[in-house]
């Protein structure tokens, strides 16, 4: 999987930590994948891929923020670049752990973030294997300006020992962003044209 | 089939709905009302003087409880793969049930989708 995160990656240009929607889209189209933004009500699915006599089409859960949307796209490619004989791939966390959905979660982690580059920029902040904080992955992400999720980033870091297991578990991200760094610009207007209504 | 014959028959089909909706029908106006369409869309839609979107259908399929394939001329026998697709949905237990009626019309508008297409490539020379 790996392997073939790194080609996608070399083949379409990918250079940085840094995938965006519009880079999905541009493989999408030259891999002949139609996108159908899913605009209804869905529980837990964020994803699905189709492969029959209608072509190859992914459905995306609409108004999912853009790095479990990103994620999502590459979760759905390694099926079509993969699993595309097996027609459809149903993606919800619930099966998570089958063998083609592993398989898929870890293409779309290594293509957006591969694991090289990401220990290399751990080690460059000055991240010791056990040591890592919550702090510093929020650091990570500040600086590299990662799409890949704080969820992916702190498995990640755990799974290479760069932080004990379990340790990033429960840390409110979100919060512990705008704690260091300040509440972003955005949320402020909004929460100051809240207060004047 | 053209695809002036398949937008009359959509509009005959969404005609036929309509009217048939509740007891007694429900009229352009209010359809268009939950629609969130202009009033005149409806009647425009029935008589094929526009053609709906698959947006639209699928709005409409949702509206009327009904799928989004009625909507097209019946086709023959399904592809041997849409019929896996059928079964594989059947099959996926892990799923809510909410997500799994999604996929189903997800799966069901990508055939309208097919349908659609079918009746305008072959409109061509």
């Amino acid at each position: 999987m790996r392997l073939l995160a790194g080609q996608i990656r070399d083949q379409y240009g990918l250079q940085t930590p840094r995938v965006l929607k519009s880079d999905l889209r541009r493989i999408y189209k030259d891999q002949g994948i139609h996108i159908d933004l899913w605009p209804y009500k869905l529980r837990k699915l964020r994803g699905a891929y189709f492969n029959d006599a209608e072509g190859a089409s992914v459905m995306l859960a609409r108004g999912l923020p853009d790095d479990p949307m990103i994620f999502t796209m590459g979760h759905e490619l390694k099926h079509h670049l993969v699993d595309r004989d097996s027609i459809v791939a149903l993606c919800d966390p619930s099966n998570q752990s089958a063998e083609i959905e592993i398989g898929a979660e870890i293409f779309a982690a290594e293509m957006i973030y591969p694991e090289s580059m990401f220990r290399d920029d751990l080690l460059r902040l000055g991240v010791t294997m056990g040591s890592c904080t919550a702090e510093q992955l929020v650091a990570l992400k500040r600086e590299t300006k990662t799409t890949l999720s704080y969820a992916g980033i702190a498995k990640r870091a755990e799974f290479l020992g760069f932080a004990p297991q379990n340790s990033l578990a429960k840390v409110a991200w979100k919060k512990l962003e705008e704690s260091i760094y300040g509440v972003p610009f955005y949320k402020q207007r909004l929460a100051a044209r809240m207060h004047s209504f | 089939m053209s695809n002036e014959t398949v937008r009359a028959y959509v509009g005959k089909r969404i005609k036929e709905l309509r009217t048939a909706y509740g007891e007694d029908g429900i009229s352009q106006e209010a359809l268009a009302a939950d629609l969130k369409v202009a009033a005149n869309t409806i009647s425009r839609w029935e008589t094929g003087t526009y053609e709906p979107t698959l947006d639209d259908l699928e709005r409409l399929s949702r509206f009327f409880g009904v799928s989004i394939v009625q909507f097209f001329p019946q086709v023959e026998e399904q592809d041997p793969k849409s019929k896996k697709v059928d079964a594989l949905l059947r099959a996926a237990q892990s799923l809510h049930q909410d997500d799994l009626d999604e996929l189903r019309r997800y799966a069901e508008y990508r055939r309208a989708r097919s349908l659609q297409k079918g009746t305008k490539q072959r409109k061509r020379p």
